[in-house]
């Protein structure tokens, strides 16, 4: 069976702390420049996860919401299927893990992924592609997620899928203050992360066009969200590696990332 | 053009093609993970109680969240290793933090009161530093610095310097303020007296019902409890007295009285404060705290424009390479560098209340103030709240309450809100212990002791009992400013410049339990 989290957006006060254990249990760097809480945090190779202060409205009154995001450990996840050398992998308990010994480089999965969550590291010789693992090797031993554990305030619920995905709809359906979207029961064909709101979640940033059929396993066609990239598997790999260097330098020039 | 491109093109995938064919970068990053066939992640640690199979959660977990633009305090990421400290004094002590309903609305509940610095076992959580804008300050020769040391601070710096908590060291503190090159140095004790006198005849005129505003009257020195009261009692806010606290009256008076009386022109002053407190950073970035500014016409003058706190002002005096055990002990400048006991013990818990009785039973008596009230034991101590009644000749009883620590604070408050507070007069000090234990005061003990704190308050209390002026009324600089300035207590000019008002900030939370805000 599947696990996951459900993080219930309502109850995020901005302390951060689900961002320091991630740094901590994960043994990543704090980068004075990019920190990750605040209004402007940015994922990165070494932010798995971050905080965001969204001033926004409700009801015609300003308020502040905090937004955390990782990966999504989608349950047919695009950036596994576009890994031809497996080193993206579904495990049987939901973390979409990462194994740095098969990467070959190529990126594919930072394409893939309708979340733009895989990150690169660029400033290293010898880059690896870094992502949140769901804490696989604490969630093996029946631990909560580093983060989900942190929380002062209980946020994160960390169970079996079917039970948190339960959880949040008796949630939503007995507190008229929610709104009747479960972000990740649908999207992407169903994340194992999934999201409740009392703000819609556009206002939050979160991408609503994704797609919610899932991806079916090493089908490519993760290849629908690169509609630029010529089909053909020559042209493809030079094509996607360009693309992939322009993305990064345009990134790195805005200095701004795209959207959950 | 077009073909340079090409071959760039060609070149970038020959290059990428042979990457993939050597293997090169494979056997890399194989080595880079220690040849390790492990998924990434996992590699570093996490405090023991995150690490139990379940998902219970832990009982101490998480931090309090600080807002990036918190006048008082900021926070290291790095050196947060999720202790949950800053969020049990938060909660449990200061009863701030868990004490509002979620969702948040638009802003991080925080009462700037600095306890999460003190319990920090890291110091990731520390004070705002502001030294180097004093630093810039003082550096110009165009801009006069006047500084004001709080009554706690002189109970707490040598602590920095090695001395046993509650050294006395407030001569070598004036010396090493002058030589840090700050050009006048004033005491806050004095405006603690000038708070007693304007306090204390509001206190007055509430009790004879010469003014409307109810009773009873709560101390408003404090601005960590002053915050509190606007977020979780705001219904109670006509209660506080109108007076400002001694560092603002002070600030005030500097841009005002200091300048006519010296001849300054009042924008050339840099006014600056040091306080055992992070709170009162908060306090003079309050909007209205330029009324010396309105006085001259120039609302963006600020009545204090640097507060630091008592850590702050030591790091200063060590960057400089001054030892503060071998300064002399120097005075303050004459005009407003003069306290009373009275003002002195404002940094105790009871002090202020002690003070004010001091002065009203004179007030109200024309009479000499009996011993009894020069030793006020019932207001005195680290007991959570505090109550005494005085029998005043001629006048009635006068019952008194004081509180210290905001858990404390609350059980008045709730007393008051249900209508059964029997009291005429409540103090409110937002730190356990007050001031001479505030979230800017030395790390001495870790989290805070009471055996500091009793050691601090001592050095108070015994000072006072040696000094002959242990009146604020009559302390002859307070004298001298109502008759060549003020006038008298809440005249116009005292009104316009040493009172406030204060703000409900209930639509900033829900707060637990009550339909109130
Ligand atoms: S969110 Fe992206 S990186 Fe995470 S599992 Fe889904 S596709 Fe993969
Ligand atoms: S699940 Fe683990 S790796 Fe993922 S964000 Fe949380 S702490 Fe980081
Ligand atoms: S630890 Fe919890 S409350 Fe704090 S930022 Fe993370 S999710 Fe929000
Ligand atoms: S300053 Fe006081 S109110 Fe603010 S977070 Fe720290 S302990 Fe809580
Ligand atoms: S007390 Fe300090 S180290 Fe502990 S959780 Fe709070 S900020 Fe982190």
């Amino acid at each position: 069976m599947s696990k996951g989290v459900l993080v219930d957006l309502t109850k995020c006060i901005g302390c951060g702390s689900c961002t320091v254990a991630c740094k901590l249990y994960n043994d990543n760097k704090f980068e004075k420049d990019s920190p990750a809480i605040g209004e402007n945090p940015k994922l990165t190779d070494e932010n798995w996860t971050i905080v965001t202060a969204k001033k926004t409205e409700k009801d015609g009154q300003p308020v502040w919401r905090y937004v955390k995001q990782q990966c999504l450990h989608c349950e047919h996840p695009a950036c596994a299927s576009a890994c031809f050398a497996k080193a993206f992998q579904k495990t049987e308990e939901g973390p979409v893990i990462y194994y740095p010994h098969l990467c070959v480089g190529c990126r594919y999965c930072m394409l893939a992924c309708p979340f733009d969550i895989p990150k690169y590291q660029w400033e290293k010789s010898f880059p690896l592609v870094t992502k949140c693992q769901m804490c696989s090797g604490k969630v093996a031993k029946g631990e909560a997620p580093a983060c989900v554990s942190v929380c002062p305030t209980n946020v994160m619920t960390f169970g079996e899928r079917d039970e948190i995905l339960a959880l949040a709809k008796k949630t939503i359906e007995s507190d008229s203050k929610y709104v009747k979207h479960i972000y990740g029961e649908k999207e992407a064909g169903g994340t194992d992360w999934i999201y409740i709101s009392d703000v819609p979640f556009e206002q939050l940033g979160f991408r609503t066009d994704v797609t919610t059929t899932p991806l079916p396993e090493y089908s490519h066609s993760f290849l629908k969200y690169t509609p630029y990239v010529i089909v053909g598997w020559g042209s493809l790999l030079t094509g996607m590696y360009l693309y992939t260097k322009r993305r990064n330098k345009i990134a790195q020039e805005e200095k701004k990332d795209v959207h959950l | 053009m077009d073909k340079q491109k090409a071959r760039s093109t060609e070149m970038t995938r020959r290059g990428f093609l042979k990457m993939f064919g050597s293997l090169g970068l494979v056997g890399a990053t194989a080595t880079l993970a220690g040849c390790s066939k492990e998924p990434m992640g996992g590699k570093g640690w996490l405090p023991q109680q995150y690490q139990a199979a379940s998902s219970y959660p832990s009982q101490v977990r998480g931090r309090v969240p600080i807002d990036p633009n918190n006048p008082s305090i900021m926070r290291d990421d790095e050196k947060c290793i999720l202790c949950g400290q800053c969020l049990e004094v938060c909660e449990k002590v200061q009863t701030v933090f868990g004490h509002y309903e979620l969702p948040v609305k638009d802003e991080v509940i925080c009462v700037n009161c600095g306890q999460c610095t003190l319990w920090c076992p890291t110091a990731a959580i520390t004070e705002k530093d502001d030294t180097a804008r004093v630093l810039e300050a003082i550096e110009d020769p165009d801009t006069v610095v006047v500084v004001q040391t709080a009554p706690a601070t002189r109970v707490g710096l040598g602590e920095e310097f090695g001395l046993p908590a509650g050294s006395w060291v407030e001569g070598k503190q004036v010396a090493a303020l002058k030589k840090l090159g700050f050009d006048y140095v004033f005491d806050t004790n004095f405006s603690a007296d000038l708070t007693i006198m304007e306090e204390g005849t509001e206190l007055i005129n509430r009790i004879t019902k010469k003014s409307k505003a109810p009773l009873p009257q709560f101390t408003s020195c404090s601005p960590g409890w002053v915050k509190f009261c606007e977020y979780y009692y705001p219904d109670l806010l006509e209660h506080m007295s109108s007076a400002k606290s001694p560092q603002q009256m002070l600030g005030a008076l500097i841009k005002t009285y200091f300048a006519k009386e010296k001849n300054i022109d009042p924008k050339k002053i840099f006014s600056v404060s040091i306080m055992p407190c992070t709170a009162k950073k908060f306090e003079c970035s309050r909007p209205e705290m330029n009324d010396a500014g309105l006085h001259h016409g120039d609302e963006t003058m600020r009545d204090v424009d640097a507060v630091l706190t008592v850590r702050e002002l030591a790091r200063m005096i060590k960057n400089k390479g001054i030892d503060l055990n071998k300064l002399p002990e120097e005075k303050y400048d004459q005009l407003m560098g003069t306290g009373s006991g009275a003002g002195l013990i404002f940094g105790a818990t009871g002090g202020v209340m002690e003070a004010a009785v001091r002065t009203a039973y004179f007030v109200l008596t024309k009479q000499d103030v009996p011993e009894g009230l020069l030793n006020l034991k019932p207001v005195r101590g680290l007991e959570g709240v505090k109550e005494a009644s005085l029998d005043i000749p001629g006048v009635g009883t006068l019952r008194i309450a004081v509180a210290h620590g905001l858990s404390n604070a609350r059980k008045l408050m709730d007393e008051v809100r249900r209508g059964e507070s029997p009291y005429h007069f409540i103090e409110i000090m937002c730190c356990p212990g007050g001031c001479i234990s505030g979230g800017g005061q030395p790390r001495t003990a870790l989290p805070p002791s009471n055996e500091v704190r009793e050691k601090r308050i001592a050095s108070l209390y015994a000072k006072d009992a040696s000094y002959k002026l242990r009146l604020s009324h009559e302390n002859p600089e307070i004298l001298a400013l109502y008759e060549k300035y003020l006038e008298h207590p809440i005249s116009h000019l005292a009104h316009e410049l040493l009172h406030t008002e204060y703000t409900s900030r209930g639509d900033k939370l829900t707060a637990k339990g009550s339909k109130l805000g």
